[in-house]
């Protein structure tokens, strides 16, 4: 089973808590593998719990499936080195993304971006509310959101993640996909919660008009603004 | 939020506070005072909605993809040879 119970976690210092740190990914400590089979059992079975998740959230770290596939396996050999640091009932889950993380910054952030980043510009506040509205579809539904929504499958919505600026993509990826709180998020990564919290708000927004931009690309909007008019 | 704190929110100050109180990172305070507004604003509710159900179709959507089955073999063989045995 999973140790998600988060005691204590929210009043730790984020350096404090997970136990680790980046000179773990460099190498410097942890170097032996868990030590006993009982240690090796427990931690490959908390690891095989996570590793769809760490699976989704490396594809979208380094936006490429061959490289996701080696920074969780980089990342699982560098927690099985280390995971005698571990504390035994905190927050695994946090620990382990911490060093997939870390991994990721050291090894794959240093190569040149691939794919279309998008433009840091700002975007207004309810982005998708305010299109949606201006295009009628709030008009004679109930649930526009989901009008939208249910016409943007996982590749489409992965595209737009994959296509925020790093700062902010990694934020979202552990937003979404982790579902870890700001808390958990600033441990993580290392950085304060109100980083996390402006970070996971504009990106969200940025995302929004990401998602407005495929869906007008692929005709979805003028499908629904059509049969909108259609059914009037 | 104090006991001096307001004991109503106006729509610009729920609307400051929708990405918190979606992401469950307000007080129980703030808490109480955003979902008191929500009841009785149309207006408020309807963009709550909307991104509420934004975000939980993203969280969705993007929890279908599966880690390949091979990613599981080739990580347990090499953890068990970095043990020095077969596992």
């Amino acid at each position: 089973m999973i140790l998600l119970h988060l005691a204590g976690t929210h009043m730790a210092t984020a350096s404090g808590h997970l136990g680790i740190s980046l000179a773990l990914v460099a190498g410097v400590v942890g170097t032996q593998p868990a030590k006993s089979r009982s240690d090796a059992g427990s931690y490959e079975a908390l690891l095989v719990a996570l590793l769809d998740s760490a699976y989704r959230t490396a594809l979208h770290l380094t936006r490429n499936a061959a490289d996701a596939e080696d920074l969780v396996q980089d990342a699982a050999l560098l927690a099985s080195r280390g995971f005698a640091s571990y504390e035994q009932g905190s927050n695994f889950k946090a620990w382990f993304f911490r060093i997939l993380t870390n991994a990721f910054y050291s090894k794959y952030r240093k190569r040149k971006r691939e794919g279309v980043q998008m433009e840091l510009q700002d975007t207004p506040e309810l982005y998708l509310y305010c299109q949606t509205a201006a295009a009628g579809l709030h008009a004679e539904s109930e649930n526009p959101a989901a009008l939208v929504m249910d016409q943007l499958d996982g590749e489409l919505i992965g595209t737009a993640i994959d296509a925020l600026p790093d700062d902010y993509r990694v934020v979202a990826t552990l937003y979404f996909i982790q579902d870890f709180s700001y808390q958990e998020i600033a441990e993580v990564l290392e950085i304060p919660v109100g980083t996390v919290r402006s970070r996971l708000h504009r990106g969200r927004r940025i995302l929004q008009r990401a998602l407005w931009q495929l869906a007008q690309d692929r005709g979805i909007v003028d499908e629904l603004t059509q049969a909108r008019g259609g059914d009037a | 939020m104090s006991a001096m704190g307001p004991t109503r929110l106006t729509c610009e100050e729920v609307f400051g506070r929708l990405d918190d109180f979606i992401d469950h990172e307000l007080t129980v305070e703030e808490l109480r005072l955003v979902e008191e507004h929500l009841r009785t604003c149309a207006a408020c509710a309807s963009e709550h909605r909307f991104e509420s159900r934004v975000i939980s179709d993203i969280r969705s959507k993007l929890s279908r993809i599966a880690a390949p089955p091979s990613l599981r073999e080739d990580l347990l063989k090499r953890l068990a040879e970095e043990r020095g045995g077969p596992g």
